[in-house]
């Protein structure tokens, strides 16, 4: 396995599969906080760009794409060890209960249909070696570290697998904000398209991030979160 | 996931009776010697599983009845994405090794509503007689596709013109011999008949999946 060739055709197919919003991760499932901040009634149609931008920024870059990008280089050598002392870490950094099982149920999930998936392909035995570890819950099994594991094995560069990984919750966020009438089907395009400069950004900086620095501070967030998971009412997992 | 756990889903257009169906059946497989869990999938999370808590009060334990979020969208969380179905019905079993029936109640939706395959074994959809008479001959996945159809709320029938014998009729011949079982789940009217159907459903497929 290697982290230095280029991006071939095969690989770009894996990012293509695995970031699919129809790749069945538990992400329709979750609005990344921002059905919080809209029941709290911080965020109208006006600023829903910022809110992303922000939490690519803040929370998402420092967290999930940082851990993904250490994970990534652990999983190319197969340190498992240093694979898992990474979940736990990403695992420790996420203050809201709901933010934890969001990324824990996703994260199992994914292992088991990766497993599955690759299997008897390149990278199948590396995901398989990963994926045993998360079901004997011998690692919490956040979705990002899994995802990292999926990408080191199959060969994905890791800047690629970053940037695919921070596309996929950028389209679950838009699709979560076209459900909560924050956007339609054409303002989710251009925020999408407004959105890139800022993932090449986040992720040039996740891909130079050490470890030690996983997590963001987002008290603001963190605060909408613990209201949302306590909210009567709720669409979103997260 | 055991293959001795039983996984039925129960889908079907809002306010047909999904939830009291469920709290109906929930005695009816434990007085068979069966420990269930409940999952719901409400459009709001928590709605359906207060119900189902309060109703089997000090018949099931209320931890054993859990909500899962849909995203808006109860048959993406049932059909397309059951991820976080999948995830909850394995916490369930883990906190309870001793369930061997879940129960998994979509949000009300469409007549499209259909389950993964891998979400549940046995697929049960639930119409009512006041959506008309003509709901079965409309067809759609969840009528042709279920694995057992459920015409509930068969004793409002006269109050909402609605013939059972034509919406009765016209659901076998759609389903083309797949089982129809009519209830009345507050009173308890074919709910026996909708169990038994469930586990002689549940008892074919693992014959063919074992043949």
């Amino acid at each position: 396995m290697s982290t230095t060739e280029g991006a071939g055709v095969a690989q770009l197919l894996v990012s293509l599969q695995l970031s699919d919003s129809a790749f069945p991760s538990g992400f329709y499932a979750m609005s990344h906080g921002l059905e919080g901040f809209l029941q709290r009634g911080v965020v109208d149609r006006d600023t829903v760009f910022e809110l992303l931008d922000d939490m690519l920024v803040q929370t998402v870059g420092p967290g999930d794409a940082t851990a993904l990008a250490r994970a990534h280089g652990f999983a190319a050598r197969r340190e498992w060890d240093e694979v898992a002392e990474l979940d736990r870490q990403l695992f420790a950094s996420k203050l809201s209960s709901e933010l934890r099982v969001a990324s824990t149920r996703s994260g199992r999930q994914l292992a088991d249909i990766a497993g599955e998936t690759f299997a008897g392909t390149r990278g199948g035995d590396d995901i398989a070696t990963w994926a045993q570890r998360v079901k004997a819950r011998q690692t919490p099994g956040c979705q990002a570290i899994v995802t990292g594991v999926c990408y080191a094995a199959t060969g994905v560069p890791m800047t690629q697998a970053v940037v695919s990984d921070l596309f996929a919750f950028a389209v679950s966020f838009a699709g979560a904000a076209l459900r909560l009438r924050l956007t339609d089907h054409r303002t989710t395009q251009v925020l999408l398209r407004r959105i890139q400069p800022t993932i090449e950004a986040v992720a040039a900086d996740a891909v130079a991030r050490p470890a030690a620095d996983i997590g963001g501070f987002t008290p603001v967030g963190d605060i909408m979160s613990a209201a949302h998971e306590r909210a009567d009412a709720r669409l979103f997992t997260s | 996931m055991s293959d001795n756990v039983l996984r039925v889903g129960i889908g079907g257009p809002v306010g047909t009776g999904k939830t009291s169906l469920t709290e109906a059946l929930v005695p009816i497989f434990m007085a068979a010697g069966r420990t269930p869990g409940v999952i719901t999938n409400d459009i709001y999370t928590q709605e359906d599983a207060r119900h189902v808590r309060r109703e089997l009060a000090g018949i099931i334990d209320p931890e054993r009845v859990v909500g899962v979020e849909t995203g808006a969208c109860p048959h993406t969380a049932v059909r397309d994405d059951p991820t976080m179905n999948l995830a909850a019905g394995e916490e369930m079993l883990e906190r309870f090794p001793d369930i061997d029936t879940l129960i998994y109640e979509s949000g009300g939706d469409n007549l499209t509503l259909t389950f993964s395959p891998s979400l549940a074994d046995v697929f049960v959809f639930v119409l009512d007689t006041s959506n008309g008479e003509k709901m079965p001959r409309k067809g759609g996945p969840g009528i042709t596709e279920s694995d057992i159809l459920v015409i509930n709320k068969v004793d409002i029938a006269q109050y909402v013109r609605t013939d059972l014998g034509v919406m009765e009729r016209d659901a076998h011949a759609v389903r083309k011999g797949k089982p129809v079982v009519l209830t009345n789940s507050l009173d308890g009217t074919g709910v026996q008949e909708l169990f038994d159907t469930i586990m002689a459903r549940w008892q074919l497929s693992r014959g063919e999946i074992v043949a």
